[in-house]
């Protein structure tokens, strides 16, 4: 226990003001717990590894998987990521998305293609079936107390069938031309077509506002504490007011509607809506929140991470195809990186907690 | 202590399932007074506690403030009712910092939705100074603290609140010799500021070191309600184990 002079307060208010600063002693641990804490500068690290080792070893990785390819090939991920990571922070899991992002493409689709709407009246309703998806989840997690991993796992199977059901397991391609589809990168398959508008491709345009906003509200608004707080300690948040079912319900809502956003842009951009879209897709969704070091036992994360997290993941899917293996392979390394940066992860902080007392 | 109470419970019970945690208990909490609730495990205490934080809603009852009858919906209201409260477990989001911790669900916001980072340091420095509690660092993760910088945090969350009213559930419970004192040494300056204190503890000791009265549960009923100077530990002893009386 430290000394309590008579001076412990002035002590005390020193301490406390210089809070934030770091003591410059710095010993291993030191470095360790910084390490833990900093996971963005971590990933950040890494990220700049794997870019410079694909570089090196590849004669096309700069070429073909400049940071601008890479982040539009994981735009639609980081999207739905950015979503995720609200809900892996609260405490659950949502193993639904890829066939809720599969069940409104085909939605999309029917509403341009079959009823004839206009793709920009299309997308918000896409949206807004997003959302009411995210209710009908959250009513049963929220509402009925089932888990949300039993429920979300029900719904990637419901969704999916529904996906294929309501297609006729057949694919819908828009006919005619729409500035949508300029304004989602879709052109690029037209002749003299560009996915781009200043080199920069479109769903990089549309991804950015989702992750920028979605990195305010989780960091620095009310509603992302409570988001922190329900996840890390639920009985503690209950308890000091917070209204924990209307948080847990929110990030369910949020996710499904960033789905319905996928939806339509993957829409535009494919010119199709096929029933199988998305397959796969929650795998590298949680796959790019985990490995961006948000936990899967809730209250810990970031939306940098998971953009970085998304980053990561694509440059090596990419790397690999460059290497001439397939997108599987690709999936396996993800997988790998999911269990090295999970046990490094409960290493260091088991370490750090032996140390800690 | 002839003034009216500002809390008044009349015939509260709460049942979890088929579990009676509270039956027709009646208690009164006065400004400048400490009152300390004692009872075996189990007896109620922290379900009687959670219902004047508004996080249990009770099955039957009424709940007077100043005068009035009124519902405590929720922990919200409780403090603005004037009612801050010192959980049994701390209520602490161990992922968390000091401060966000130390404004847990209230927390301050600029523009309706961003929070205020600044005030809470500041609002946090004021806290722990008042305490006389140190604390290494305002962006410490709470779970890396230890079981006294802990607890100094839940108390600190309800001294800033200003209440009315402070509920302690078992305040002293993971604290040492000195950092118990220093509880109790709180507890005579809120009681002295016009701060009405409930304490629940297990340690007589304790209990006799800071409190006006005494109120006993066993198994969900108030057993006995005993002015300190009319009672002995040997008394409160029999009455939370019921031996003899009844
Ligand atoms: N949320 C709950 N759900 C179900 N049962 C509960 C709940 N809270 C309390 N109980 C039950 O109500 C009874 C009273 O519990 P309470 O926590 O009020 O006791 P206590 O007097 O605070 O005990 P302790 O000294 O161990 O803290 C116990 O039988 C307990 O199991
Ligand atoms: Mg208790």
């Amino acid at each position: 226990m430290p000394d309590r002079g008579p001076d412990m307060d002035a002590k005390t208010l020193a301490v406390l003001t210089a809070a934030a600063d770091q003591p410059p002693d710095v010993s291993t641990d030191r470095l360790l717990a910084r390490l833990s804490r900093n996971r963005d500068l971590v990933l950040f690290i890494i990220a700049a590894l794997i870019f410079l080792f694909f570089s090196l070893t590849t004669s096309t990785f700069l070429r073909e998987f400049n940071l601008l390819n890479i982040l539009r090939n994981t735009s639609l991920i980081t999207i739905v990521a950015v979503g995720m990571t609200f809900v892996l922070i609260a405490g659950e899991i949502d193993l639904s998305v890829g066939s809720a992002y599969g069940v409104l493409t085909v939605l999309m689709g029917m509403l341009v293609v079959a009823v004839g709407l206009s793709p920009w009246l299309a997308m918000p309703i896409v949206i807004l079936a997003g959302a009411a998806v995210g209710l009908f989840n959250g009513l049963f997690i929220v509402g009925f107390g089932i888990p949300s991993f039993i429920v979300t796992l029900a719904m990637l199977a419901g969704f999916r069938s529904l996906a294929l059901i309501i297609s006729g397991e057949r694919p819908f391609t828009p006919r005619g031309t729409d500035v949508f589809y300029d304004l989602t990168g879709g052109n690029m398959l037209l002749p003299l077509g560009e996915d781009r508008v200043l080199h920069v491709p479109w769903l990089i345009i549309w991804m950015i506002p989702v992750v920028v906003i979605g990195g305010i509200v989780l960091a620095y608004t009310r509603f992302g504490y409570h988001v922190y707080a329900t996840g890390g300690n639920r009985e503690a948040a209950r308890d000091t007011g917070i209204n924990v079912a209307r948080v847990r319900l929110s990030v369910f809502v949020l996710t499904s509607a960033l789905c319905g956003l996928a939806a339509a842009l993957v829409f535009g951009y494919l010119h199709a809506a096929a029933p199988t879209t998305g397959v796969g897709f929650e795998f590298r969704v949680i796959g790019a929140v985990v490995v961006g070091g948000t936990a899967l036992t809730g209250g810990r994360g970031s939306i940098l991470g998971t953009l970085l997290g998304a980053v990561i993941i694509g440059m090596i899917t990419g790397g690999m195809v460059l290497f001439g293996y397939s997108q599987n392979v690709g999936d396996m390394a993800t997988g790998l990186l999911i269990m090295v940066v999970g046990s490094l992860d409960l290493g260091l902080r088991r370490h750090l907690r032996s140390r800690a007392w | 202590m002839a003034e009216q109470p500002f809390v008044e419970c009349r015939g509260v019970s709460k049942a979890f399932g088929n579990v009676s945690a509270l039956h027709e208990v009646d208690v009164d909490l006065y400004r400048g007074q400490v009152l300390a609730i004692v009872g075996d495990n189990g007896a109620g205490k922290s379900t009687l506690m959670k219902i004047l934080s508004g996080v249990h809603q009770p099955d039957r009852g009424t709940i007077k403030i100043a005068g009035e009858p009124i519902r405590i919906a929720d922990p919200h209201q409780a403090r603005e009712l004037g009612i801050a409260t010192v959980f049994q477990n701390l209520a602490l989001v161990d992922q968390r910092d000091v401060a966000a911790n130390l404004f847990l669900g209230r927390e301050p916001v600029r523009a309706g939705i961003f929070v205020n980072r600044k005030a809470m340091r500041e609002g946090a420095r004021r806290v722990f100074a008042d305490l006389r509690v140190h604390m290494p660092s305002l962006a410490a993760e709470v779970g890396q603290l230890s079981g006294g910088q802990r607890q100094s945090i839940a108390i600190g969350r309800a001294t800033a609140q200003q209440g009315r009213i402070i509920i302690m559930d078992e305040p002293t419970a993971a604290l040492g010799v000195q950092e118990s004192q220093k509880v109790l040494d709180l507890v005579m300056r809120l009681k002295a500021a016009g701060t009405g204190v409930v304490i629940v503890s297990h340690n007589l000791r304790h209990v006799f070191s800071v409190a006006d009265r005494i109120m006993v549960l066993r198994r969900g009923r108030r057993v006995g309600e005993r002015l300190h100077a009319e009672t002995t530990p040997d008394d409160i002893v029999k009455l939370i184990v019921g031996a003899g009386r009844e």
